[in-house]
């Protein structure tokens, strides 16, 4: 073993501390990827975080950059003020399904309408993990909750909302793409996305979004192992993967 | 001592810009003024209110006076509900051409602002008129300063109306001295 | 330099909070608050700040969170039914000690129990300042960002329909507080140090997670500002029998026919609490040890009196003289704001 070489490490940015997520969760893969790319692009100094509430909401004390934490859903807006009062500062948002989609629809939506010059980021796993599993606005039909225990049904809960087509509708949108960590080449991809959506705010081109489909096996009643075949076969159909605006 | 002045008619006769030049014209003179227009929503012909004070020192007095030293009236709409709060020998100027002037044998300064304002072809201009007459009558501002402050408080679009109001202004000046000197005749 | 100009308070509050060094605003129009949105979106971009005509209530005071998290002075305003919806957010951030000024240009006086007790969750308060002309509007923007970064708290300024409209001379202090050159605690991006988390939820520092600690951190200060903040105006408490008690714009009438009164030979005292949080208990104690009675008039069915009530201590009789008042547009200009009516009800509570 005298010759060992390095293929992996982690990024600096992430406090090298085991995260306390649930086993198979697949939003700190999502988080280290943010992470490696604001260190290669060598933002640390200029970024400021804005984070949602939710099982993420656990990141920010790991996380080696500043991070302005916001109410559930409030986000957007906090991310606005942030970015009016430092334009040259690199803000991105960082919230999850029921918290910008559920709680705070209205303000990614004025957000984007305004082309406001920050990224959004929203780890989408389709229902409420930190509450124990329930329902979202993006529970997909057919998905048992706690609150959907026979499966979320159309007439008796209603439709999930594709946020990432929204947004693409608004004029003030610039990058909106959809993105899963639930295989390697996904994850390179969410890689990309974000890449780009980053290098859409660094040019002062207005609002970006990068949709980023997570797996929580723990709330999808699911051992953690089988994660990626749920979001795989039941998510990824309803939320198509892809660049969706650029 | 604090001058509590009240002016009452309705929306369209330039209440709200007499009281405000006015009250412009005390701050420019270096006295304290408090100003209140209360008014509707109706833009013309709803009850129109303006409560100025003048004094030498922050104005004590709530916007809403208990009493006062001297009311306006151009119009007779509001004006019986505003009587009982003019003090014994306040000031009542009455725009006669509107308001009837014979009211319980109180001293009236009759000002035919409506009739002079419509002989100079300019009907909407009789709030400057009145308050011509007003500060000639009363002295409580120099004219100077009130047809200065008119200049500075019309907004862009009625600029053009500058000459025409000073013009005005002078006229009811003039009434009130030419009635003195008839008085004093 | 001083410069004097006739401005309605909305506008002179507007513009002294601009010489405070406010530079960031976000509001709703709401009456009767909107001029203050009005004056700030022509007169901020003149200096470089920005404001903004947000699309809701609650997404106001989240940019303005933002703003005031990266420490440049903030501003918001509206009137009691849209600070309602602002109340999640004005809990989490004295939580997070993010200094703003708040201004409620209430409809009447039914909100002092919603700025003084909050209508938020938790163990937060408000320093809250209510001026009684737009001379102390002025005095009060310039002292309530000097607060605000003080203690590290949210303060609220109470004006009313009347403060909003009223057009009085008033003047510019030179410069009454300097703004603090530095400010550790606002996210500015990590920039030669470790990053730092500006939250409700915990302390500063990564990978500390005493959510206790911080919470009693930004409670701690509570006694201090009781103790240091505390302001009211008083007159005629020597001799006073009764003392008559009200805050903000109607305090005016109730200090003019206090006035009147006097005139008229009765021995009446005046108080009118300046900081409504931390409410002046020593002051009214004080003068309700000498007098037979104390009377409130307030513009409501009745909340400041209880906070009276708190400070005598049952010595004397407290009687309410005010009550709830509005006209057909539901501002807050109603019958009682009447001097004559004060007067009464205070020569009836005087001979009783």
């Amino acid at each position: 073993m005298s010759h060992l070489e390095k293929v992996f490490e982690t990024t600096d940015l992430l406090l090298r501390t085991e995260h306390s997520l649930c086993p198979g969760c697949g939003e700190p893969v999502a988080l280290r990827t943010i992470l490696e790319l604001i260190g290669e692009l060598g933002l640390r100094e200029r970024t400021i975080c804005v984070a949602g509430i939710g099982c993420y909401t656990a990141f920010p004390m790991i996380m080696d950059v500043d991070v302005l934490q916001a109410l559930h859903g409030r986000a957007p807006s906090v991310a606005t003020g942030v970015k009016r009062v430092r334009p040259d500062a690199f803000v991105f948002t960082m919230q999850g399904d029921g918290d910008m989609v559920s709680e705070g629809l209205q303000e990614v939506l004025h957000a984007a309408a305004r082309g406001e010059k920050f990224t959004a980021v929203v780890f989408n796993n389709a229902v409420f993990g930190e509450t124990g599993g329930h329902m979202t606005a993006t529970t997909v039909l057919g998905q048992h909750t706690k609150t959907t225990i026979g499966g979320r049904d159309r007439e008796r809960h209603g439709n999930p909302i594709r946020i990432a087509e929204l947004i693409a509708q608004l004029d003030g949108s610039a990058y909106v793409a959809r993105a899963a960590v639930h295989t390697p080449s996904g994850i390179k991809l969410a890689r990309q996305y974000l890449h780009d959506a980053f290098r859409t705010q660094l040019d002062g081109k207005g609002f970006s979004l990068v949709e980023i489909l997570t797996m929580c096996p723990t709330d999808w009643f699911v051992p953690p192992d089988q994660g990626p075949a749920f979001l795989e076969r039941n998510l990824v159909p309803i939320y198509p993967l892809g660049v969706i605006k650029h | 001592m604090e001058r509590e002045i009240v002016f009452t008619g309705i929306g369209g006769q330039g209440i709200q810009l007499m009281a405000k030049v006015l009250a412009q014209a005390a701050v420019d003179a270096g006295r304290h003024a408090m100003l209140f227009g209360l008014y509707g929503g109706a833009m013309r012909g709803g009850p129109s209110e303006s409560t100025v004070v003048i004094g030498d020192a922050p104005i004590e007095a709530p916007p809403i006076v208990p009493a006062c030293w001297s009311i306006v009236a151009m119009h007779p709409s509001a004006l019986p509900a505003l009587l009982a709060k003019l003090r014994p020998g306040g000031l009542l100027f009455a725009n006669e051409t509107l308001v009837d002037v014979a009211l319980d044998g109180r001293a009236v300064v009759p000002v035919p602002a409506t009739r002079l304002a419509e002989e100079s072809g300019n009907v909407m201009g009789a709030g400057m008129v009145m308050l011509g007459a007003f500060v000639a009558h009363t002295a409580v501002v120099p004219l100077e300063r009130v047809v200065a402050a008119m200049r500075a408080a019309l907004p862009p679009h009625r600029t053009r109306m500058a000459d025409a109001n000073a013009a005005l202004l002078a006229r009811g000046a003039e009434r009130v001295r030419t009635a003195q000197h008839a008085g004093a005749a | 330099m001083s410069e004097r100009a006739l401005m309605e308070g909305s506008a002179a509050m507007a513009e002294s909070a601009v010489r405070a060094g406010c530079r960031f605003y976000a509001g709703y129009p709401i009456t009767p608050s909107t001029e203050i949105l009005e004056y700030m979106s022509v007169r901020l971009p003149e200096v470089g700040g920005t404001c903004m005509n947000a699309e809701s209530e609650i997404e106001a005071i989240g940019m303005v969170w933002g703003a005031a998290g990266c420490g440049v002075r903030s501003m918001i305003a509206s009137t009691g039914q849209g600070i309602s919806l602002m109340q999640e957010s004005f809990a989490e951030l004295a939580n997070a000690q993010i200094p703003i000024v708040a201004v409620n240009m209430c409809r009447g006086q039914a909100d002092y129990f919603q700025a003084t007790r909050g209508g938020g969750h938790g163990d937060y308060r408000f320093i809250v300042l209510a001026p009684a002309s737009a001379q102390e509007a002025v005095d009060l923007a310039q002292l309530a960002f000097h607060l605000a970064d003080e203690w590290r708290n949210p303060v609220m300024i109470m004006g009313d329909f009347l403060l909003s409209h009223t057009s009085e001379l008033v003047e510019f202090p030179a410069a009454a507080f300097p703004e603090p050159s530095a400010k550790p605690w606002a996210v500015t991006g990590a920039n030669g140090r470790r990053g730092i988390t500006l939250s409700p939820l915990g302390p500063p520092e990564k990978l500390s997670t005493d959510i206790a600690a911080a919470l009693g951190a930004a409670t701690a200060k509570h006694a201090a500002i009781r103790a240091a903040e505390t302001r009211a105006e008083t007159a005629h408490l020597d001799d006073a029998e009764l003392v008559v008690v009200a805050f903000g714009f109607p305090g005016r009438f109730a200090r003019y026919a206090v006035r009147l009164a006097r005139e008229r030979g009765l021995r009446v005292g005046f108080v009118r609490p300046i900081s409504l949080w931390p409410f002046p208990r020593d002051v009214v104690a004080t003068a309700a040890q000498r007098a037979r009675a104390v009377a409130v008039f307030e513009l409501n069915a009745g909340q400041m009196i209880e906070d009276v009530e708190l400070a005598v201590r049952g010595r004397v009789p407290v009687h309410a003289i005010g009550g709830i008042s509005h006209d057909h547009s539901g501002f807050g200009v109603g019958p009682l704001l009447n001097v004559d009516y004060i007067l009464e009800r205070i020569e009836a509570v005087y001979a009783a």
